[in-house]
């Protein structure tokens, strides 16, 4: 039974930020305590740890509209948050780790509020069939935290807009984001906001561990270590260059013929191209995949080398260009 | 619960067998238990170093994403593919699903005997 609790909230709506400091109070909870961090982001898709990126959401649509794109550390799917949507993180020591209690504390609040929540399997939190709060886990060293999602009033066709995505043509490994009905508590609660949210979520908090939270700011941490952590989960390697290979094919009809390609791509990374075309030059699609491997995955990296071509034969080089066109605004 | 004679084990509840110069690391069968069904697993690379108390693998499962501690230092040579693509096989037979296989190791001593690690996890 955790003897001391701790609240917390972040001040920005940052997921770079939000995500270090998670991870910071993970590795520096205390025995016997038990920390609630509350924390917003404004628009962003977060992934699961072994997701790919280009599989479960519109990630290059989402960065163009100034969001982004984050990795977390737990598992399972997909996210879309914005400043509608409110997330906590329960983080403890194995021993004082207790899944049901941290629960407690959300359908408690939700509850209370008149919002009719029930806890549905292992991952969710119900409000007449709907998901109000997805759940997730994390592990390390003794070292536990639980988190989850509060939509309080996220806008639904941007959530929608970037978690849709139709990729037959993309083969991938890694672990599938199930969709799931989404429902906001502003349904039940229509002037229900996140500020009055949070204090009813401490209040909770409280009530159910039975002792007053020590508050804790973010200016009082190790600032030096929090800046490790945020470039961490900023960086490409993180986000993007992950280990989980695929392949993606992708096809485009022009007026000088129809074009295939087959990607094979590793750590984010083109490393494989198979070029197919019917076109009557093909010197133009042998010429593609030494072009494009080693090339990072991305719409711009793409363009910026298959601008390097070069030939003395001006119909090819028009060519080249409307390829380059094509997969400078291609979905990847 | 399984406990192999054979094998060392650390309190973080990975196995380690020692074959002449090189040791093969998994997780135990404790291990697969708490962790429910597993649906992914990422393995470092051959070459890479692994540090005894460092994480170099994690698993996923239907309730959690774990990572896995080194339990020895050393230099991977060998990483079990087949785990990648059929991460089952760990829940099915944990000391069989090796994770990754490495020489030039210290800091077995550190390890404790199968008797040892059953009196740990039943204490637990």
């Amino acid at each position: 039974m955790a003897e001391q609790i701790t609240y917390i909230e972040s001040t920005q709506n940052d997921p770079y930020w939000n995500l270090a400091l998670e991870e910071y109070l993970l590795m520096h909870c205390k025995e016997s305590e038990c920390i609630l961090y509350l924390w917003q982001n404004a628009r962003t898709i977060v992934v699961g740890r072994n997701q790919n990126v280009w599989k479960e959401c519109k990630a290059a649509e989402l960065e163009r509209d100034g969001g982004h794109v984050v990795r977390r550390l737990s598992g399972g799917g997909a996210v879309y948050h914005d400043l509608g949507n409110l997330n906590f993180t329960f983080v403890a020591r194995k021993e004082e780790y207790d899944l049901d209690r941290q629960l407690e504390v959300i359908l408690r609040a939700v509850q209370k509020l008149g919002v009719p929540a029930e806890r549905s399997g292992r991952n969710d939190i119900l409000a007449d069939g709907g998901k109000i709060s997805g759940n997730a886990y994390y592990e390390i060293d003794g070292r536990c935290y639980h988190h989850g999602t509060l939509m309080v009033d996220v806008d639904l066709n941007e959530l929608t807009r970037y978690l849709t995505v139709s990729k037959e043509k993309l083969k991938s490994k890694g672990v599938d984001s199930v969709r799931s009905r989404v429902r906001n508590l502003s349904d039940y609660v229509p002037d229900l906001t996140v500020g009055c949210l949070k204090t009813v979520l401490k209040k909770s908090f409280e009530d159910v561990y039975g002792h007053t939270a020590q508050e804790r700011k973010k200016a009082d941490l190790n600032q030096e270590e929090l800046e490790a952590l945020h470039r961490k989960f900023c960086s490409w390697e993180w986000i993007y260059g992950r280990k989980i290979d695929f392949q993606y094919e992708m096809a485009k009809r022009f007026s000088w013929g129809q074009i295939e390609l087959q990607l094979q791509v590793e750590g984010g990374q083109i490393e494989e191209v198979q070029a197919y075309s019917d076109a009557l030059r093909p010197e133009i699609i042998q010429a593609l995949p030494t072009y494009l491997e080693h090339v990072r995955y991305n719409n711009h990296a793409i363009c910026e080398r298959l601008s390097l071509y070069r030939s003395s034969d001006q119909e090819s080089e028009a060519m080249m260009e409307d390829i380059r066109r094509w997969l400078g605004t291609a979905e990847l | 619960m399984e406990f192999r004679a054979e094998l060392l084990y650390s309190k973080d509840h990975e196995w380690v067998k020692v074959e002449g110069d090189t040791v093969l690391i998994g997780i135990t069968d404790y291990a697969q238990s708490e962790l429910g069904d597993i649906v992914f697993v990422n393995l470092p690379e051959e070459g890479d170093e692994i540090k005894a108390g460092e994480a170099f693998a994690d698993v996923e499962s239907v309730k959690a994403v774990s990572d896995v501690l080194g339990p020895v230092d050393g230099t991977i040579i060998a990483v079990n593919e087949e785990i990648l693509d059929a991460p089952e096989l760990i829940n099915e037979s944990p000391y069989d699903a090796w994770f990754v296989k490495v020489e030039d190791f210290t800091g077995t001593e550190e390890l404790l005997s199968a008797e040892e690690y059953q009196a740990f996890v039943e204490g637990a």
